[in-house]
Order: C-alpha cells, then sequence, then structure tokens
C-alpha cells in the first residue's frame, strides 16, 4: 500500500522518451506525457500518427520499443512486471468493441470479475447490475451482444470495464464506430464518468466532446506530440502549423 | 435321445458286434444363409462315409436318421465307392424315407473300399443337440450286423431369421424377383433378411469404435493444435511434422505400420483397442488442424479485449477463444467424424472385427452381394442424418453470426454434400474495416489449409 500523499501526488500514467518501431517503421519517436490522478486527458491527431499506438503501450498490448512506462509506481516496461496485474486497474475501451459474442451483456462483465478477481457468482453478478445500471442498460443485461445496437454493445464494453475498478480508462475512438444518432449515449456516459473524477485518457475525433469534458488536449503528429494545452489553449489558439491544419480540416 | 434310438436300433437288429465296417465320417452341410451351421427343420445333405475292414464285404447298408428328422420334397440317396481316390463304377438301389434310407448295392463292395453316402434333403430335428446316424449292414453271407455309432452331427435351432428366410425360399414373389440377375445378387430379399440382424453387430462395432476414438482425438487435437501455435518455434516445428506426417500418408498404411509393428517391438494389444488408437491419432491431426483455423478466426480483439481485462493467456483461452472456437468448429468437426466412422472400415483389412469385416464374410460365405449393400444402409444409417444436422447448423451459426448471405458452397470429394463445412469458419483479416469486424459476418473460405481433404 503507498502512503495516501504519495499515491495523491504521483501521476497514474507517466510515459518516459516512448519510441515504437513496427518493424522498421518508427511510430512513435520519442513521446514523454504525465497523467494525473482526475485528469480527463484527449489525444488528438491525423489518422497514422501514432495514437492508437500509444493508448495501446499503456496496457502493453503494444511492446514499447524503447522508453519507460509507468503505471502509479509500478513500472510496467520492467519486464520482471506481471502485466496481468496490471491490466486490472487500466481499463480499455475499443473502437471495436470486443465484446464477447458467446456471453450476454452480464455475463460479459461478470467473466473478469470472477475469473481474474475470484469473486463468487453473487458478488459477481451484483456488480455487473450496478454497473450496466450506470451505463443505462438495466433492462438489457440478459441480452447476447449480437442483440444490441452498437452504441449499447460499447456501453456494455464500459460497464465491462468499470466493473474491475480501473484506476485509469483508456478509450480509444469509441464511437467512430457508431451511427450518428448512438454517438450521444456513449459520450454521455463518458461526460459522467468524467464527471465522477476518473482518469481518462480519450484518443477521439469528437471535438465538442474534446473541449468540453477534457482538461488537457494533446495533439499528435507522426509519432510526436505537437502542442499541449487546454482545450481553449490548443483548440481556439493553436501555436504550430500543424495543428492549426489539421484543426482546420476537422473543424 | 441317441441313446434311446440305439437301443431301438439294437432291439431290431441282433447284436452282433463283431465290426466290418468302420465307420470315418458322419457330416451335414450348412443350410444356413449367413453362416456355417445346420439347423433343425430344414433340409440339408448329409454325408456318411465308411470303410469295408479286411475280409468283410457289404451288400446292404441301412442308416437311422435321428427321431424327429424329416424328407424334403426330392430327398435321395446317393452311394459312391472309391478306391483310394477312384471312384469305382457301382450300381445300387436306395430308398429313403422319414426315418432311415436303404442302399442295396447290385454286387458286394469289397474290403477296403470306401461307401460314401450322400442323403440329399434330410431335415435333421428341429431341436438343437449332437445327433448321430445309426443302422446296421448286411455282408455277404446274408447276417445283419449292427452298424457302431457315427460321428455326431451339431445342430442348432433355426432362427426367426432362419425361418423367414425359409419361408421366402417358396414365395412365388422372391422367385419372380430373384429371376432378375441383378435383383438376386444385389438385392437379394433372402440374404436382406438375413444380413441385417447379422451385421447389426458389426455396426455396433464399428459405432464403437469411432465413439471412443473420436472423443479420445479431441484432447490430442486440441493440444496439438496449442502447439502448433506455440511461442517457440522447436515445439510448431514437431508439431507441424506431426500433423504433416499423418495427414501426408494413407490412414491405411498407418494402420499397417501399427498393426504389424507393433508386436514386432513386443507390444501386444487388443486388436479393437490399437484400432481405436489408430483412428484417434490419424483424426488427431486433423482436428488439430480444424482447431487450430478455428482458434486463428477469432478476431484479435477477443484477445485484446481479455487482456485488458486482467486476464491471463490460459483464462483467454478456456473463457472466451474456445467457446467461440467450438460452435464455430462443430459443422468441421462433424464432417471428421463422418470421415473417421467411414475409415473404419479400413480395419476389415487387418482383422478388427467390425461392420465390413462382418460383410466382407456374409459376402464370401454366400457369394452374393446383398450384405454389401446392407452394410451401405448401416453406414448411412449414421452419415445421413448428421450430415443434415451439419446443414442445420450452418443455417444457425450464419444467421447467429448475422449474416444474410448463405455460406459458400464448395463441393468437396468424399463429402456427399456438406461440402461446405469447410467454409464455415469465418475469417477476418486483422485490420479489417469495423462495419465487417463488429459481427463476423463475413463467411470466407480458408484456402491455404485444407484440413478437410481427407485421407489418402
Ligand atoms: N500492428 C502493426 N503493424 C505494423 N504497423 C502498424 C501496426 N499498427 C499500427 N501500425 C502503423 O503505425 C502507424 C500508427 O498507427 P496508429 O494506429 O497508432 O495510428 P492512429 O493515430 O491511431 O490512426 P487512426 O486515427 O487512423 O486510428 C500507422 O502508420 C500504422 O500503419
Ligand atoms: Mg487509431
Amino acid at each position: 500500500m503507498t502512503s495516501m500523499i504519495n499515491s495523491s501526488e504521483q501521476p497514474v500514467v507517466r510515459i518516459i522518451d516512448l519510441h515504437k518501431y513496427f518493424g522498421s517503421l518508427e511510430v512513435l519517436k520519442g513521446v514523454d506525457i504525465e497523467v494525473s490522478r482526475g485528469e480527463v486527458v484527449t489525444i488528438l491527431g491525423p489518422s497514422g500518427s501514432g495514437k492508437s499506438t500509444l493508448l495501446r503501450c499503456i496496457n502493453l498490448l503494444e511492446k514499447p520499443t524503447e522508453g519507460e512506462i509507468w503505471f502509479e509506481d509500478t513500472c510496467i516496461t520492467d519486464p520482471k512486471t506481471n502485466i496481468n496485474k496490471v491490466r486490472e486497474h487500466v481499463g480499455m475501451v475499443f473502437q471495436s468493441f470486443n465484446l464477447f459474442p458467446h456471453l450476454s451483456a452480464k455475463g460479459n462483465v461478470m467473466l473478469a470479475l470472477r475469473k481474474v478477481q475470484k469473486r463468487s457468482r453473487e458478488e459477481a453478478e451484483a456488480i455487473a447490475l450496478e454497473q450496466l445500471a450506470k451505463v443505462g442498460l438495466s433492462d438489457r443485461a440478459e441480452y447476447m451482444p449480437s442483440q444490441l445496437s452498437g452504441g449499447q454493445q460499447q456501453r456494455v464494453a464500459i460497464a465491462r470495464s468499470l466493473a474491475m475498478d480501473p484506476h485509469v480508462m483508456l478509450f480509444d475512438e469509441v464511437t467512430s464506430a457508431l451511427d450518428p444518432e448512438l454517438v450521444r449515449g456513449v459520450l454521455d456516459v463518458m461526460r459522467q464518468l468524467a464527471q465522477g473524477g476518473m482518469t481518462m485518457i480519450v484518443v477521439t475525433h469528437e471535438m465538442g466532446f474534446a473541449r468540453d469534458v477534457a482538461d488537457r488536449a494533446v495533439f499528435m503528429d507522426e509519432g510526436v506530440i505537437v502542442e499541449q494545452g487546454t482545450p481553449e489553449a490548443v483548440f481556439d489558439h493553436p501555436k504550430h502549423d500543424r495543428t492549426k491544419d489539421f484543426l482546420g480540416h476537422i473543424i | 435321445m441317441v441313446a434311446v434310438l440305439s437301443l431301438l436300433v439294437s432291439f431290431m437288429a441282433p447284436p452282433t458286434q463283431a465290426q466290418g465296417l468302420t465307420v470315418k465320417k458322419t457330416t451335414a452341410t450348412s443350410n444356413q444363409i449367413t453362416g456355417n451351421q445346420i439347423i433343425g427343420g430344414v433340409p440339408t445333405r448329409i454325408t456318411w462315409e465308411a470303410t469295408v475292414d479286411r475280409n468283410e464285404a457289404v451288400k446292404q447298408i441301412t442308416l437311422v436318421f435321428p427321431e424327429g428328422s424329416s424328407l424334403g420334397e426330392h430327398a435321395n440317396t446317393k452311394a459312391t465307392v472309391l478306391e483310394g481316390t477312384i471312384r469305382l463304377d457301382t450300381k445300387f438301389t436306395s430308398t429313403i424315407s422319414n426315418t432311415q434310407t436303404v442302399v442295396v448295392f447290385d454286387e458286394l463292395v469289397e474290403s477296403d473300399l470306401l461307401i460314401r453316402l450322400e442323403m440329399f434333403y434330410v431335415a435333421l430335428p428341429e431341436a438343437s443337440g449332437e445327433y448321430t446316424l445309426t443302422g446296421s449292414y448286411i455282408d455277404a453271407t446274408g447276417r445283419e450286423i449292427k452298424l457302431e455309432e457315427s460321428q455326431t452331427i451339431s445342430v442348432i435351432a433355426a432362427t426367426t431369421v432362419d425361418q423367414i428366410t425359409q419361408w421366402m425360399d417358396d414365395q412365388p414373389w422372391v422367385e419372380a424377383w430373384n429371376s432378375v440377375l441383378f435383383l438376386k445378387i444385389f438385392l437379394n430379399p433372402q440374404y436382406l433378411v438375413a444380413s441385417v440382424p447379422a451385421l447389426f453387430f458389426g455396426w455396433l462395432r464399428s459405432l464403437g469404435l469411432v465413439l471412443v476414438g473420436f472423443p479420445l482425438a479431441i484432447p490430442i487435437g486440441l493440444g496439438i493444435s496449442f502447439l502448433r501455435m506455440a511461442r517457440f518455434g522447436v515445439i510448431r516445428f514437431f508439431a507441424a511434422i506431426y500433423v504433416n506426417v499423418i495427414r501426408g500418408t494413407p490412414l491405411f498404411l498407418q494402420i499397417y505400420i501399427a498393426f504389424f509393428g507393433l508386436p514386432l517391438l513386443g507390444v501386444s494389444l487388443d486388436s479393437y483397442v490399437l484400432g481405436i488408437i489408430v483412428l484417434a491419432v490419424n483424426s488427431s491431426a486433423y482436428l488439430a488442424e480444424i482447431f487450430r483455423a478455428g482458434i486463428q478466426s477469432i478476431h484479435k480483439g477477443q484477445f485484446e479485449g481479455s487482456a485488458s481485462l486482467g486476464m491471463n493467456p490460459v483464462q483467454t483461452m478456456f473463457h472466451v477463444i474456445l467457446p467461440q472456437t467450438i460452435r464455430r468448429v462443430i459443422p468441421t468437426a462433424t464432417s471428421e467424424f463422418i470421415l473417421l466412422y467411414k475409415d473404419t472400415a479400413r480395419l476389415a483389412a487387418v482383422g478388427v472385427m467390425e461392420q465390413m469385416m462382418f460383410a466382407k464374410s456374409l459376402v464370401a460365405s454366400s457369394g452374393n452381394m446383398t450384405p454389401y449393400i446392407v452394410s451401405a444402409g448401416y453406414y448411412l444409417l449414421v452419415t445421413l442424418p448428421l450430415t443434415k444436422i451439419i446443414a442445420e447448423f450452418e443455417k444457425k451459426l450464419a444467421a447467429a453470426e448475422g449474416s444474410t448471405e448463405a455460406p459458400v458452397k464448395k463441393p468437396k470429394r468424399r463429402l456427399f454434400g456438406i461440402g461446405s463445412i469447410e467454409t464455415l469458419i469465418p475469417q477476418k483479416k486483422p485490420d479489417e474495416p469495423l462495419e465487417n469486424s463488429r459481427s463476423a459476418k463475413k463467411l470466407r473460405l480458408d484456402e491455404e489449409e485444407g484440413p478437410h481433404d481427407k485421407h489418402d
């Protein structure tokens, strides 16, 4: 157990000089970033700039080539670290939901509670129902993923991550696969989460959401962070041409 | 009964015990349609042989049938006299009745000659038992001398099937049917009736082979499929050798190696057990490829979703990947089951008692093809419903995966009508656009792997 003072001062995620190669292609070219507790950071950038790769390095879905990543007081790039322990506390929501199609909404939420946290069925079920209620899906607990809309599936995926009681949530373009009318429901859930004090790193193209909810906006291009600051600073007064270019295209 | 009979005879003939005839052989020809036994109550041919002793000559022979014997329509007795292997031209007159036959030779049969009596269309008693022929002979001087008791003939009681085929023999429509050569040879009513029960146990034994062999092959195949995807190249290499050697050589050869090779190593196993093992090993290689294709068809998002929740690879495999794989491979694995079931027939070549072996021996003893046709029916009894089930499952799976398109059908050799099963593993490219990936809509042929190109 770390002391209260320490953990409140310590960043939840700290990335130091992160490099990532795919073969000979350098996708991340030295990224440094710190995310403090309760902070909502949104990452923007053109396609192929390395946003997903950066996010996926944080829970080691991609193995960094160089650099260090710290989660609280654990260095996750240290080979001796049990990454599964870390992942329990790092929630991730994917663009493609990645729900387990053979399990109901409730079953999806319960699985890791039972198998990873070794909770009893009753306990897991109670947590699952509570989390599904939080994302507004109490009445869909018994539905199979194939019986749910994309927006509902994504909210189940969020509930599934939240049930593990994560210290930080990673969102990778979680609304870009959704029909426009379904986006709002998912963003509402994320907004609520942010207001509840969850530490979040959000890769998104939803500029409205980024502006409203984020404490900090980070603009990435070609594997480096080009500029970062408050949403107002980045969106309204971008310093770099590349940022201006990008925002010009998007807005 | 035999005792009573011989007692009876001893009253009729004076008890002269100076034996001048030695009974060499007493047999009856099998009258069973699917076997080699002698059925009581059904006409058969009885053969009786005796040699004339030194200083003896025979004028007349009387053979008494066991009590309860009867005669068929064309019953008669034929006598042959042999000197060594040379058949002598012997004239005789014979009479036959329900109780006995009497043969009178025109000239005396001299010593050292062999007398063979063949009694055609004589039905031994209906009750099962061991029967003997008794009787007497008259020598040159006109003395009647009691015969020594003959060898026994084992008679079994007629079964229902025997009775039915017997009855059919007399039916005009059966005769008409059998007058067409093709029908007589391939769809003979009598052999049809006789083969169904006779092959039933062969059918059970074949089913037993596959019902034990296939479940054994599943864990082996799954294990091999894991090794095929192992992190270390050496392990993958050896697993690949296992799979490719087994899939690349004929099952027939594997059976021969196992059945003739193991005994040379001093390993002696029951042939049925060894048959199961060979089938299981063979099938495991095919199943390994089916499982591997199934596991690799699961979208990588499933692995990542599991990992992001802190599940380790083993938990991910057993709780996320395999449950989805199983559904996807059921049609392919079922067709593998069908192939393996049909392959049990190959074990007949090394003498494993199974359906093919039963059918072969029936055909060999009858010279009629009908047992093979019945055998085909027994195989179809299993394979056709399974084929139907596969088709149903394919439909359900396609519906569950949210596909509106029917799975691509590609006819495949040796799979009569279940050609589409290899298409059943939906395969997605890892970075497919989401519209396709989110419900595994696209079913696509796994072209490079052909786990179903079975067998030699
Ligand atoms: N597994 C991989 N193997 C090889 N190259 C990869 C792999 N994953 C990503 N890349 C490459 O790395 C670069 C960055 O990809 P990444 O997915 O991080 O971009 P992104 O910023 O998330 O883009 P988008 O907005 O389109 O999602 C791209 O050029 C991509 O082609
Ligand atoms: Mg991305």
